[in-house]
């Protein structure tokens, strides 16, 4: 429902244009909203003039009419003044509030019918319905991207992402949580990635640099019609939460771009509990220095070469492969050999995503 | 205004990854200071750990000697420019400008005052009422650094503001920042992969690779006095001519024997090379150190002798390309040289001017 703050506003403008005071009020006389100016008309006035079969009546030097929505009343509006004027004034006035309502009402709906939607609490034939009601348009080829508020809860988060992505263009907003935005994003076509990535570099940056927000941003999959949105939300979701157990270095991440960081998020946690004592044993590394991990890492990127890594590591040779050593003696794993490499960082992963788990549970 | 200081800022991700290591920076007030160096290198992570929109895992981070690392981004006093802004599409230049200023729920005369003054330092103050899209790419731009102006700040951070646009746009706007640093007269921090970009702009540059700094100096000592290989190989278009070379020291001469022919270093030079008798080196020359001229040939003092492959036109100088033993190298000469594709050319280098850099350090041995 439209505020009496945002119908104040309203109000006051047309009252500075056209020095006429307005007063609102609801069927039963209660106050909704007035100018400075203005007086409120008596409440029984207002509920005898809310139940009778005219548009508008003349009191004195009042003006009461009547703002209906879908054919029933739901606001008084009392002008101050006589005359042609006075009347032609209140004229505009309802009809800017009432097109001020349908705006809104249509906002709120198209908010709960995309929440619904995502949600998966729609039927088929629902979504084709209501799709059609709200003026959205079915069958356009639509991606997800959700932007996760790192920082505490700030409204200037979807202000600033609908000022952007505007309905203008098919792009709608909702919100189906405190720290996320949601943006149901239209496309060109069903491959058009390269646009689903540029909007959500575009949504990162700006939180970031006009909202001063942290933020981090995910996307689905391009989906071809209304009724799948739901499938790229989902997606999206997953990528979210993969992102941040294994690529937390990542601002955008991508559904398509997960990698094995995907495939291990879907094990169950009692497998991934199997593999970790298969690999180690009982020595399970559980909390690795950073001067071991940060070895074991600049060594799988430089493709377990041990001159590369211990030039970029600014240490010897003999120094590298004594703390490879060192790592081997406690785990039973040679990185230097590739299957051995290979268990150890899937093991990592795996050991990544069990510490997620767990501080989840909590 | 306000001074920096990084001190042994490392960034490390949970999963271990660690994108900055051990990084130690004092930033003067007014300084332009650029951070350059390949994707993946750490520069934008250091940016952002400045901004307060990434956590410092360990160090400080001090703005004007208070420690920040704790610091809301918004708390900071900083502005940002980053790479893919994008303008309100149904809100006017003004508007765009004041949008970030109504979040912060600044008063309206205080907006007005602010987005005025910052559409006249950069001359947009007649495209106040314009909307996006009646604007150009340069003027588009223009309004998106305004959104950073109007806040005001002590510190402006700029995360690669010129790669969306095309070539002649960005020369346009490089100057066009500049400017605007001389006329704010603030601290500026910019993050660039463009080498070009970073020597135009910079009172110092910062070239970091895998998240460390290689090396931090003004764009001329870069150029002159790389530190290491990759320095060298990073800055500078084209790229600086490398070629294996041994050591060859007879008595107090001391030469670079390269494809058969010994260049003999200069006595500055020698000294530095010598402990390096009979090893493999690396030989570094810009391609503007080699010459076809006969007036160069004349006085040389070594030369180098291959057949051309390749030539480029570029009309105020011509790039000659070929091979020595087998190393690709490109020579900087004049327009007006005769040289054509396939013919044997003699190329005087200037010893002077020649950088030998131990093999597997790859730390300069001499500049």
């Amino acid at each position: 429902m439209v505020s009496a703050q945002i119908v104040k506003t309203c109000l006051e403008e047309l009252t500075s244009i056209s020095k006429v005071e307005f007063c609102v009020q609801d069927p039963s006389g209660a106050l909704f909203s007035m100018t400075g100016g203005a007086e409120m008309t008596q409440n029984d006035v207002v509920a005898s003039f809310a139940s009778s079969s005219v548009d508008s009546q003349i009191m004195g030097n009042k003006y009461l009419l009547k703002i209906q929505e879908e054919d029933e009343t739901v606001y008084i509006l009392t002008a101050i003044g006589t005359g042609d004027y006075t009347l032609m004034i209140a004229k505009i006035a309802v009809s800017e509030l009432r097109n001020l309502m349908t705006a809104y009402r249509e906002k709120y709906d198209r908010n709960n019918f995309f929440q619904n939607l995502l949600l998966d609490n729609l039927l088929l034939v629902d979504i084709h319905n209501r799709a059609r009601k709200l003026h959205i348009n079915f069958a356009v080829p639509r991606a997800i991207i959700l932007a996760e508020i790192e920082s505490e809860s700030d409204a200037s988060a979807s202000d600033l992402l609908a000022s952007i992505f505007t309905t203008h263009n098919g792009d709608y907003l909702t919100e189906v949580d405190e720290n996320s935005v949601i943006i149901i994003k239209a496309v060109e076509n069903e491959n058009a990635y390269d646009q689903v990535q540029e909007s959500a570099q575009i949504a990162a940056d700006m939180l970031n640099t006009e909202a001063m927000l942290k933020v981090r941003v995910a996307y689905g999959t391009i989906v071809s019609d209304l009724k799948n949105i739901s499938k790229s939300y989902k997606e999206a979701r997953m990528a979210m939460d993969v992102g941040k157990i294994f690529y937390a270095e990542r601002r955008v991440i991508s559904y398509n771009e997960l990698g094995i960081g995907r495939l291990i998020y879907q094990l169950p946690s009692n497998l991934c509990n199997v593999f970790i004592q298969e690999v180690f044993g009982e020595n399970i590394p559980y909390d690795l220095d950073n001067e071991t991990l940060s070895t074991i890492n600049t060594f799988f990127e430089n493709n377990l070469n041990v001159s590369e890594t211990s030039r970029k590591l600014f240490i010897h040779r003999n120094t590298l492969v004594y703390r490879i050593e060192k790592l081997q003696k406690s785990t039973g794993l040679d990185i230097r050999v590739f299957d051995d490499a290979l268990k150890f960082k899937i093991a990592l992963m795996v050991m990544n995503y069990l510490k997620y788990l767990e501080n989840k549970d909590y | 205004m306000a001074s920096l200081s990084l001190e042994h800022v490392y960034k490390k991700y949970p999963n271990g990854f660690e994108a900055v290591k051990d990084f130690n920076l004092d930033i003067a007030d007014k300084e332009f200071i650029i951070f350059v160096g390949p994707s993946g290198c750490g520069k934008s992570t250091t940016l952002r750990m400045i901004a307060g929109l990434e956590d410092i895992s360990q160090g400080t981070l001090k703005i004007d000697g208070k420690v920040m690392n704790d610091v809301e981004p918004k708390d900071r006093d900083i502005a940002m420019v980053f790479q893919n802004y994008a303008l309100y599409p149904h809100m006017t230049v003004y508007d765009n400008m004041a949008f970030g200023l109504k979040l912060r729920k600044v008063p309206k005369d205080e907006i007005d005052k602010m987005v005025r003054n910052a559409a006249k330092i950069l001359d947009l103050t007649q495209l106040l009422d314009r909307k996006p899209k009646a604007l150009s790419g340069g003027q588009r731009q223009r309004v998106a650094m305004g959104r950073a102006i109007v806040r005001n700040p002590k510190v402006f951070l700029m995360d690669e503001p010129l790669s969306n646009l095309d070539a002649k746009l960005r020369v346009q706007m490089r100057s066009e920042i500049a400017k605007l640093h001389q006329r704010l007269g603030t601290t500026i921090i910019y993050v660039t992969h463009d080498q070009t970009e970073a020597m135009t702009l910079g009172t110092r540059i910062v070239v970091m690779k895998d998240g460390v700094i290689q090396q931090v100096d003004t764009p001329q000592h870069l150029y002159d006095d790389p530190c290491n290989l990759f320095v060298a190989g990073f800055m500078g278009s084209p790229q600086m001519n490398f070629i294996d070379a041994v050591v060859k020291v007879t008595g107090d001469q001391v030469a670079l024997q390269v494809a058969g022919e010994d260049i003999v270093l200069p006595a500055s030079k020698a000294a530095a090379v010598k402990p390096y008798d009979g090893k493999t080196v690396v030989m570094g020359i810009r391609p503007e150190n080699l010459s076809d001229h006969e007036d160069d040939l004349k006085a040389a003092k070594a030369t180098l002798t291959s057949k051309v492959n390749v030539r480029e036109l570029l009309g105020a100088e011509v790039f000659l390309y070929f091979d020595i033993a087998d190393t690709p190298m490109i020579a900087r000469v004049d327009p007006r040289t005769s040289a054509q594709v396939g013919d044997q050319v003699k190329f005087a280098v200037d010893v002077e001017k020649i950088h030998v850099f131990d093999k597997e350090t790859e730390k300069v041995i001499t500049n």
